[in-house]
């Protein structure tokens, strides 16, 4: 099969961030169409071992998480941050974020918002480990304000527009076209290339490949996928795989 | 937990409350709003909202319809909105269809209805296998589905967030809405289990 071109879709902005060691810049104003895949998309990988393994059962497994949790989540609400925590986790090198437990991940990509964002300066995350380390407490300080509000927020939350113009349509056959940033995608590689169904529109929202999350408004169609089309033949018998996928990533078949 | 951690342990978590330590030093975050977050997911938050979904819907079928038809606005009936459940999708297993759910590029999950996800949903063994083997992964959660029965697997790529309708349980008809709601886990909203049988048969 011929592969479609690449699309050229757009220039990556000033990410704006201070260097940080072992950190991925893209180059104002530079396009790049690459084909380079995040370790964190694992769709269709081996290896991994079994799913259910003894602890696997909780959202957390120490106090420290839920309070990373919750600081990921009042940066975002409070503006204190600069990008998002979904696409710098993926900027992660692939051996640390393998390594990594879940919320390290979330821990080292809360830092990053807070230094791209000029709200914390480099080192100063490292001065305070040194005084925990003395025996200095962590400070306390109440704000009920803060924690109406913060906790007011996270309950609000708007559903995708609707999506005024659409190329595709239910029951129309489509193929995921074999293109890709280096940086954020919400396509995974395991379905670049395959043919599948457009199931339904599910409304408009930003092509996130851009920005991330600051390119323009496109349909985001429900697309269903023979299992034989994108994993082969399988012991198991035929299932569907339905992905969400912005309208970019499609073309006719 | 298998995997093993780049920095040791007890360095992350000091590296966290190092954090917490500057935030609240800078007077931008404070004490009781963390405070306040970890306590909505820990008691508020939760497949208990969920489960008043599911139940609902087995005992209402104009709310059944409903939920099919716009799932974000028959949730919000019941007062569930907000991160992660901006745009709902209620995906419905019948006798010939079983669903589940899964984010292959991250953890993306219905925390209104859901809560916060468990382990197995972040690993990447679920991110990387349920996709490509769903049968396998149901087995080692102990679901074994009858041969002749559709699997789907639904990817959330995109800002669409879903929760699995699992089928109501046979010998429940004289059970009230709160006493089937107790039946529903969270599991079989994700599609990796089915709903409590109070009888013990198979359905």
């Amino acid at each position: 099969m011929a592969l479609p071109p690449c699309r050229v879709i757009g220039a990556v902005p000033d990410c704006g961030c201070p260097e940080v060691p072992g950190l991925f810049h893209p180059r104002p104003g530079r396009v790049i169409v690459a084909r380079i895949d995040g370790i964190h998309d694992m769709g269709g990988m081996h290896g991994f071992g079994p799913v259910v393994v003894p602890g696997c059962d909780e959202a957390y497994e120490e106090q420290w998480e839920a309070r990373t949790f919750a600081m990921s989540t009042i940066v975002g609400i409070e503006g204190l941050g600069k990008g998002g925590g979904r696409p710098i986790r993926e900027e992660m090198e692939p051996e640390h974020y393998l390594h990594a437990s879940y919320y390290e991940r979330w821990l080292w990509s809360t830092e990053q918002r807070l230094l791209r964002k000029g709200t914390i300066a480099p080192g100063e995350v490292d001065a305070w480990v040194e005084r925990l380390l003395a025996g200095e407490p962590v400070p306390q300080r109440l704000d009920p304000g803060q924690a109406a509000r913060d906790r007011a927020a996270i309950s609000e939350e708007s559903p995708l527009g609707t999506a005024e113009e659409t190329r595709f349509s239910p029951g129309d056959r489509v193929r995921v076209r074999r293109w890709r940033h280096a940086g954020h995608t919400r396509c995974p590689r395991y379905v670049r290339g395959a043919e599948g169904e457009v199931a339904a529109v599910r409304g408009s929202d930003h092509l996130p490949d851009i920005g991330p999350y600051e390119g323009p408004l496109e349909p985001v169609y429900s697309v269903s996928f023979h299992s034989d089309d994108l994993f082969g033949v399988s012991d198991e018998r035929r299932w569907t795989v339905f992905l969400d996928l912005t309208e970019t990533y499609l073309e006719p078949v | 937990m298998s995997h093993s951690h780049s920095h040791g342990h007890d360095d992350v978590a000091v590296r966290a409350a190092a954090l917490e330590a500057l935030l609240v030093e800078k007077g931008l975050i404070s004490t009781d709003a963390i405070d306040a977050v970890v306590d909505l997911y820990e008691n508020d938050v939760g497949p208990q909202n969920g489960a008043r979904v599911v139940a609902r819907a087995w005992v209402d079928d104009a709310y059944r319809e409903r939920l099919r038809a716009n799932g974000t606005a028959a949730i919000a009936e019941l007062g569930y909105g907000g991160f992660e459940g901006g745009t709902m999708v209620v995906v419905e297993n019948t006798p010939e269809i079983h669903n589940v759910i899964v984010c292959t590029l991250c953890s993306c999950y219905p925390w209104p209805v859901l809560g916060l996800p468990p382990s197995w949903y972040k690993s990447s063994a679920y991110r990387a296998r349920v996709v490509a083997e769903p049968r396998a992964v149901l087995g080692e959660f102990g679901l074994t589905l009858d041969p002749g029965v559709e699997v789907r697997v639904w990817d959330s790529t995109a800002e669409v967030r879903y929760l699995v309708l699992p089928l109501r349980p046979p010998g429940t008809e004289s059970l009230s809405e709160e006493e089937l709601a107790s039946l529903v886990t969270r599991d079989s909203m994700v599609g990796t289990g089915v709903a409590i049988n109070p009888a013990g048969v198979p359905a």
